[in-house]
């Protein structure tokens, strides 16, 4: 039995999942994170740390964490890489001005070794704003089709009304699952 | 996050610890307090050795099916300077008054928050033992990490509510506040805190 095999094996016996929520201040990871689990959403404060559940879902064990944007904080994301399963990239569709500043950031993460095994949802947040870009559109501003280093997926969502979050979710788990636990 | 359901530490090959022995103890560790066998009667540390000054700032509990906010308290942030006048043991126990209902939940999400002083936290995990009398209902065990400087952070954990015999429960509910628990706070895998808290589920105080 290979070290892998073996690895997978633990995993699957405690069949946990880490996944780590990251954006721009304002994007909705916060929000996100409350309405996903059921939470008001009604008033919610920039986050200046961070924000875990831990919750079961699908019979999996999901540590979820939420870190805080501002540019400060971002300096400290590295702290919360390690162990990551999920990747969930949080984008404000309407925060045109901010777009480039947010691919440059993603890009930066995708190069980061302790992420190298993380699989990348993307949730192109705030669709319910008239202003907002679509997923297409995001998909294209930054440059999704290029990242050939992790599985992808970018969904259109609002944290506000919900929509969409548990597709996405669903997605994310259903790829680690089949990635981390299916044995040989 | 790991959580065991009123196993006993000595079936998971962890040594089994008094809180006698471990008062002698300079340093407490996460393993040390794994295996004790019952509620410890005082706390296993001082509040000075709360050197990051991480301050516990918000519990609340409510229940995953209807959403309701079942308990909630907040305390304002400790006054710098104003500590001497305090009791020096304010903060660092919550008494918990529920009805019997409380036990029939099946689902209950528990947040905690906490700010953390101007100097960031390499390794922060906590330790979380509930017993009724003797007998250890569920431990709780998980590992923050990394914690920022100056942050103010929050954590919920949402889970079944540990299936107890009518038995249990009646005793339970007839011996309020005899259902307790530890909470040991561990910065690079020494304990800095120590929290308690009791529970009634006789709908009264």
């Amino acid at each position: 039995m290979g070290l892998l095999t073996i690895l997978k094996k633990m995993k699957q016996k405690e069949r946990e999942m880490r996944l780590l929520m990251l954006g721009l201040d304002n994007a909705g990871k916060t929000t996100i994170l409350k309405k996903f689990n059921g939470e008001d959403v009604s008033t919610i404060s920039p986050t200046l740390g961070f924000n875990i559940k831990t919750v079961e879902h699908k019979g999996f064990k999901l540590n979820i964490w939420d870190v805080g944007g501002q540019k400060s904080l971002r300096s400290y994301w590295k702290n919360y890489f390690e162990s990551t399963d999920g990747l969930v990239w949080v984008v404000d569709s309407a925060d045109r001005l901010r777009l480039d500043d947010c691919k440059q950031e993603l890009s930066a993460l995708l190069l980061e070794e302790r992420l190298a095994g993380a699989t990348l949802l993307v949730f192109a947040n705030k669709q319910d704003l008239p202003g907002a870009l679509s997923k297409e559109a995001i998909r294209e501003a930054l440059a999704l089709e290029k990242i050939k280093s992790h599985h992808w997926c970018i969904i259109g969502c609002s944290a506000v009304t919900g929509e969409n979050l548990l597709t996405g979710v669903d997605w994310l788990l259903d790829d680690i699952a089949a990635r981390i636990f299916t044995t040989d | 996050m790991k959580v065991q359901q009123g196993c006993n530490s000595s079936d998971m090959g962890i040594p089994v610890t008094t809180e006698e022995e471990l008062r002698r103890n300079t340093i407490i560790t996460p393993e040390d307090v794994l295996g004790l066998q019952k509620i410890t009667k005082n706390y296993l540390c001082s509040p000075e050795e709360n050197v990051h000054m991480i301050d516990f700032t918000r519990f609340k509990i409510r229940d995953m099916e209807t959403g309701t906010v079942l308990f909630e308290i907040t305390k304002p942030p400790t006054p710098a300077g104003g500590k001497k006048h305090c009791d020096p043991n304010a903060g660092r126990f919550v008494r918990y008054q529920f009805t019997p209902a409380f036990l029939q939940l099946r689902q209950v999400g528990a947040t905690v928050e906490f700010t953390v002083g101007d100097t960031p936290i390499n390794n922060f995990r906590m330790i979380e033992r509930h017993y009724f009398r003797d007998q250890l209902l569920k431990s709780f065990d998980f590992e923050f990490g990394f914690c920022m400087p100056s942050s103010k952070n929050t954590c919920e954990h949402i889970y079944e509510f540990p299936a107890l015999s009518e038995e249990i429960m009646r005793e339970m509910i007839l011996h309020p506040y005899e259902t307790q628990s530890d909470s040991f706070y561990f910065v690079d895998n020494k304990l800095v805190m120590h929290n308690k808290a009791d529970y009634s589920y006789s709908g009264g105080p």
